[in-house]
């Protein structure tokens, strides 16, 4: 983003703060708040291990006898106390949101990157040069959006399963959330950017580089690109909340983060299970954190849209 | 709009308090057939036991005692055994029941077809000798037989083969897999498969009803949470299981209660006994460190079982030295004891077996199975952890999980056993004999376990008629399995099933929920 | 435009037909119905001879190539589990879906548009912030966690409505149908809002943000100059012409209301073919998994191939 301060001469910074979009930004209330608190978020992630008291996907940290500590209250076994509480598993509560922070941060920003690479490629081919590539990529989508997620997620880990060497199979589950999450996912960043691109490829400034001989593809990257990515990057925002709340629901259906690693989305399926018997904590403090980060990265999105927007200025 | 929502409201609270007789009960899977011999599960035959009747039925205390069958006597020097049938039974359908509807389901259950097959493997052959007596014959000795054949539901010759449904067909299904005639206390009124199941009670049963019912209906709910929240809000009268962690809230709430008991499973971790390599390690081509009894000895040390049962359990689960519970026929009172919890001493022996360093390998683990699977796996990862060897663990749905534990792709895996037999040769048949599929022998032991004087033992206990005797050859079985390691048995699952406070019932340790002992005040 | 149609069409069946194809690749992968089908005392031979009669020893191709023979004779197969026909299954199943999703449908629209419109002409106002900011908080969770509090807070701590299941229902011919009984209708009440709520949040912002530009536009300046009242501003010029983009965004969502039904009537045991398809999933019941899908995916096909037919007959220049 323009505003964030950069080690630049200092003529350019002050430039980027005068900028309207800046000016915006500043004067947004929303747009400052959640800014802030999605940064904080992603650094607590970042810096988990400096933060957290324990690292909880470590199996030989754990002690089974702390298991569902509450909050703040000395263990009855071994008197340890925690401040969240912990889980079944005797994990610190607070030590394992942030690292399960990690996780479902990590997956969703690739996720997104998946769906944005292939939906934006994807979009521009099938606007640009319509026809039978319009047609055969438009029909792929059609049968991309009949595959619920679910079923994406465990042909992948089926046929990954096959494929994948041993030593690398504890990591094989982020990587199938972030294909099927992603996967699931291009369809809209492909209708969003076709759609913009059969407007502007007919537009003057297109035809002229078409006429003075320029290739395909350095036009579409060069002209069209830059003139449909506003609405990629607020659909982009929206997407990673999106996707940070998909890899719970995958979870909550048996195919998320393995649970010796949990992602917030896993740990908030755990926790639903506790939601009766009195151990509140172990849902209520990452579902709490899930709800303050999405709803920081759609207020988010939601301003940068209305900031794009020139209609509404 | 608002008010007919109100009004409608109040009319639905006076229809529920008018109908209280009717029994609702939920439970995660439903019966996927009506047929009793097309698929041998515990959710089948424990639905069917209500419908259907066998010669012999099991009491409130698992004991034997009489059904379709009023007595029965041993046949010469163990050939077999007499059945005295009961005289003036009827199916539901009215049709009379006698010798060759036994006959006819003797050819049903143990055809081919059926998946009820392997009960009837020591018979050789059944005779009808009158209208109300039947022998059946077997091919060697065989004192158990009665007790084996608890769950084999006698089925009404002339109504099977009216409907052409003399066979089970578990492919496509036929009439008996939607319908049902049995002898029971209860009547199939209505099935919808998957949504919900209703039972009124047979008014021409020969014996006595102890129930109060007039309805009972059943659904299937398999999301744990929804199913506590249907019985704490009085949707439902009663739910099997109820999660563990959710029992001492359902138990202290007004209106609600937990009936607890130790189910007969067992739950243990199995090794790759045969497999010369380790599938999923760092250190590949070296020799499977778990066919070293040292190591699976530490195994059993490294596991804290006490700890597994009081956070993951709750206390309502039983530590376990067998593949069978305390209360199963064949128990080994002597060898009761399960190694300590001992994690020096678990670090000794490995060192011993040249593994100080540890070593990593794959626990495959199911995760929709038993109760609170993935939570023990999980434990059992870290308790191994801390004595140094690792393990990768993959839990997974319980579709996925059969299959990979038939490819052997594991190196030690969670399973749970309950012997259908109650006794404690059903195990030993399955899970500790050399696997052999043309005896039917050990087609449970995934890891391939053998040792010879095991195998040469299991037929004499098969056909030993003398109790003390067998037991003598079961506690040597048991003395093997133990100082093999050949399982590691953690503990005896639990039963935790809730109730409205108005409903009295009856919790057999086979986990069937038997309606004809339900009362409602 | 009819050779148009006619290719589209065309386009249409191969979409199906690539879809099951999929489908069959992808069903070795979700694990062997064969666990389910026999019980503990099973013997290998048993589990040999089984996959035989099921046909499950031969390649997916195949597998799929008698589906979709039989498929073409209206036989869908019969169910693993339930040892019935899948069409039947089907038909018994589609009513719960059916008016679940149009339930929820008509909830989102409604209150999507109320909502929308009021955030709308009171932007930045105090009402329409927290509006905005609260139907965030309904999509920042996901769906099973809304749907199982719900469910805590309304059936077990309130008892207003059931914790699961339709109520009663009354049959109708062949549909089945929760809207003539009481607890039929209230039984409605959590599951629509919990399916609903995600797309009520898309509508009402859809609905905010074409307002915005609407309400800026010249001909509404000159309906206020003319001296209309607000009301009549808003309601006959503004929304009006938002509509459009609204009605084609919600018929685009319909499909996905069906499709993605699975979560909430898992949580509410709600027997419509959503549990269905994840209790087939949980048994390996190939022969109602593929039918599920097969349905789906004409649903998506035809709603696409509808609103495509539409753009083109609005706007004559996306022929190709």
């Amino acid at each position: 983003m323009t505003d964030t301060p950069a080690p630049k001469p200092k003529s350019r910074l002050a430039r980027a703060w005068d900028s309207d979009f800046a000016w915006n930004f500043r004067h947004s209330p929303v747009a400052v708040v959640s800014f802030v608190v999605t940064a904080i978020l992603l650094l607590s992630a970042l810096f988990a291990p400096l933060l957290a008291t324990m690292n909880p996907f470590d199996p030989a940290n754990l002690n089974l006898l702390n298991g569902f500590v509450a909050p703040n209250t000395p263990s009855e076994f071994t008197g340890e106390t925690f401040l969240m509480g912990t889980d079944d598993q005797g994990r610190d509560v607070y030590s394992t949101i942030l690292y399960g922070m990690r996780i479902s941060l990590f997956v969703g920003f690739a996720a997104v990157a998946l769906g944005l690479f292939i939906g934006v490629s994807l979009g521009l081919i099938s606007g640009y040069f319509g026809g039978w590539t319009d047609t055969i990529i438009m029909r792929i989508a059609d049968v991309q959006l009949t595959f619920p997620s679910i079923l994406v997620a465990m042909l992948i880990f089926g046929v990954a399963k096959g494929f994948t060497p041993v030593e690398y199979r504890d990591q094989l589950a982020i990587w199938v959330l972030i294909l099927s999450i992603g996967l699931s996912d291009w369809v809209q960043f492909a209708r969003v950017v076709r759609g913009a691109t059969m407007v502007e490829k007919n537009k003057e400034y297109v035809q002229a580089a078409r006429l003075i001989g320029r290739k395909s593809f350095p036009i579409m990257i060069r002209h069209i690109l830059p003139n449909v990515l506003s609405p990629v990057l607020v659909i982009a925002t929206i997407s990673l909340a999106l996707a940070i709340i998909a890899e719970a629901t995958l979870s909550y259906l048996g195919v998320g983060a393995p649970p010796t690693q949990p992602s917030l989305g896993t740990l908030i399926r755990i926790g639903q299970g506790f939601l009766f018997s009195g151990e509140w904590w172990i849902l209520f403090f990452p579902s709490v954190t899930l709800l303050t980060l999405a709803l920081a990265v759609n207020l988010l999105g939601d301003w940068l849209r209305d900031a794009l927007n020139p209609k509404l200025r | 709009m608002l008010k007919y929502i109100a009004v409608s409201a109040v009319s639905l609270a006076c229809a529920t308090a008018s109908y209280a007789e009717t029994f609702r009960w939920a439970g995660t899977t439903d019966p996927q057939t009506m047929d009793p011999h097309a698929v041998n599960s515990a959710p089948v035959l424990g639905f069917l036991n209500n419908v259907y009747e066998g010669l012999v039925r099991r009491g409130k205390d698992m004991s034997i005692e009489p059904a379709l069958a009023v007595s029965w006597q041993p046949i010469g020097e163990g050939e077999g055994w007499r059945f005295n049938l009961r005289q003036g039974v009827t199916f539901h359908d009215g049709a009379t029941f006698d010798a060759q509807d036994v006959l006819f389901s003797y050819q049903r259950a143990s055809n081919e077809a059926s998946d009820t097959r392997s009960w009837f493997a020591p018979v050789s052959d059944v005779k009808v000798v009158d209208d109300y007596t039947v022998d059946i014959l077997t091919s060697a000795p065989n004192p158990i037989f009665p007790d084996s054949i608890a769950n084999w539901m006698i089925m009404d010759s002339g109504w099977a083969e009216a409907n052409n449904a003399a066979l089970p067909d578990k492919e496509s299904g036929n009439y008996a897999t939607l319908n049902a005639n049995g002898t029971g206390a209860f009547v199939i009124s209505d099935r919808q498969p998957g949504l919900t199941t209703t039972l009124v009670p047979f008014d021409g049963w020969w014996d006595t009803a102890e129930h109060n019912i007039t309805e009972a209906t059943f659904t299937p709910i398999d999301n744990p949470a929804t199913a506590v929240a249907a019985l704490l809000s009085g949707d439902v009268d009663m739910i099997n299981p109820v999660p563990i962690q959710d029992a001492d809230r359902v138990d202290s709430r007004d209106g609600t209660r937990v009936v607890r008991g130790i189910e007969a499973r067992v739950i243990m971790l199995g090794f790759g006994h045969e497999a010369d390599t380790l599938k999923y390690t760092a250190m590949e081509g070296e020799k499977n460190p778990f066919q070293d009894v040292r190591v699976r000895e530490a195994v059993a040390k490294a596991i804290n079982v006490d700890a597994i049962l009081k956070t993951i359990m709750r206390g309502s689960a039983e530590a376990s030295s067998q593949l069978v519970s305390p209360a199963m026929r064949g128990y080994s009172a002597g060898l009761s004891d399960r190694p300590a919890y001992d994690p020096a001493g678990a670090k000794a022996l490995l060192a011993e077996a040249g593994y100080a360093d540890g070593f990593s390998f794959g626990l495959k683990c199911p995760n929709n199975r038993y109760l609170n699977d993935e939570a023990v796996c999980q434990a059992v990862t870290g308790m191994l952890a801390q004595v140094g060897i690792k393990a990768e663990l993959d839990a997974m749905p319980v579709q996925n999980y059969w299959p990979e534990l038939r490819e052997d792709n594991f190196d030690m895996y969670l399973l749970g056993w309950s012997p259908g037999t109650f006794d404690h040769e059903h195990p030993v048949r399955f899970l500790v004999s050399t696997p052999n599929s043309e005896k039917k022998l050990g087609s449970w032991n995934f890891g391939g376990f053998s040792n010879a004087r095991v195998d040469e033992l299991l037929p004499l206990v098969q056909s030993e008629i003398d109790d003390g005797k067998r037991q003598a050859m079961i506690d040597e079985i048991v003395g093997i399995y133990q100082s093999e390691h050949a399982y590691v048995p953690m503990y005896v699952q639990p039963l935790v099933w809730g109730t409205r406070d108005n409903v009295n019932l009856t919790q057999r340790p086979d986990n069937f929920f038997i309606l004809r002992w339900v009362t409602m005040n | 435009m009819l050779s148009y149609i006619i290719r589209r069409v065309f386009q249409a069946l191969l979409v199906l037909l690539i879809v099951g194809l999929v489908a069959f690749a992808m069903f070795n992968f979700i694990g062997d119905p064969i666990d389910n089908m026999l019980g503990q005392e099973r013997t290998e031979e048993d589990i040999a001879r089984l996959k035989a009669q099921l046909g499950l020893d031969q390649p997916f191709v195949v597998q799929y190539f008698k589906f979709i023979l039989s498929a073409l004779q209206g036989n869908l197969g019969v169910s693993y589990e339930q040892g019935r026909p899948v069409a039947d299954i089907l038909v018994e199943r589609a009513p719960a879906t059916l008016e679940l999703a149009a339930v929820s449908g008509v909830f989102a629209l409604t209150l999507g548009i109320i909502l929308g419109v009021i955030t709308a002409i009171r932007r930045d106002g105090f009402l329409a912030n927290s509006i905005m900011i609260l139907s965030l908080i309904g999509v920042s969770l996901p769906t099973f966690l809304i749907g199982i509090l719900l469910i805590y807070l309304f059936a077990v701590e309130l008892s207003w409505f059931s914790s699961f299941g339709r109520g009663e229902t009354v049959a109708l011919g062949n549909w089945t149908t929760g809207f003539l009984t009481a607890s039929g209708l209230k039984a409605l009440v959590l599951p629509s809002i919990t399916l609903g709520l995600y797309q009520m949040t898309l509508i009402m912002r859809l609905v905010r943000s074409e307002m915005l530009v609407v309400l800026r536009e010249d001909y509404i300046r000159f309906a206020r100059a003319r001296g209309l009242s607000e009301r009549a501003v808003t309601f006959r010029h503004a929304l009006k012409n938002t509509m459009v983009p609204v009605i084609t965004v919600t018929g685009l969502q319909l499909g996905s209301l069906i499709a993605f039904a699975i979560i909430t009537e898992s949580v509410f045991q709600w027997p419509g073919m959503g549990l269905l398809f994840l209790n087939a999933i949980q048994f390996v019941d190939i022969p109602v998994m593929a039918a599920y899908l097969m349905l789906i995916s004409v649903m998506f096909v035809g709603i696409n191939l509808i609103v495509d037919l539409l753009y083109v007959a609005v706007d004559p220049r996306l022929r190709v």
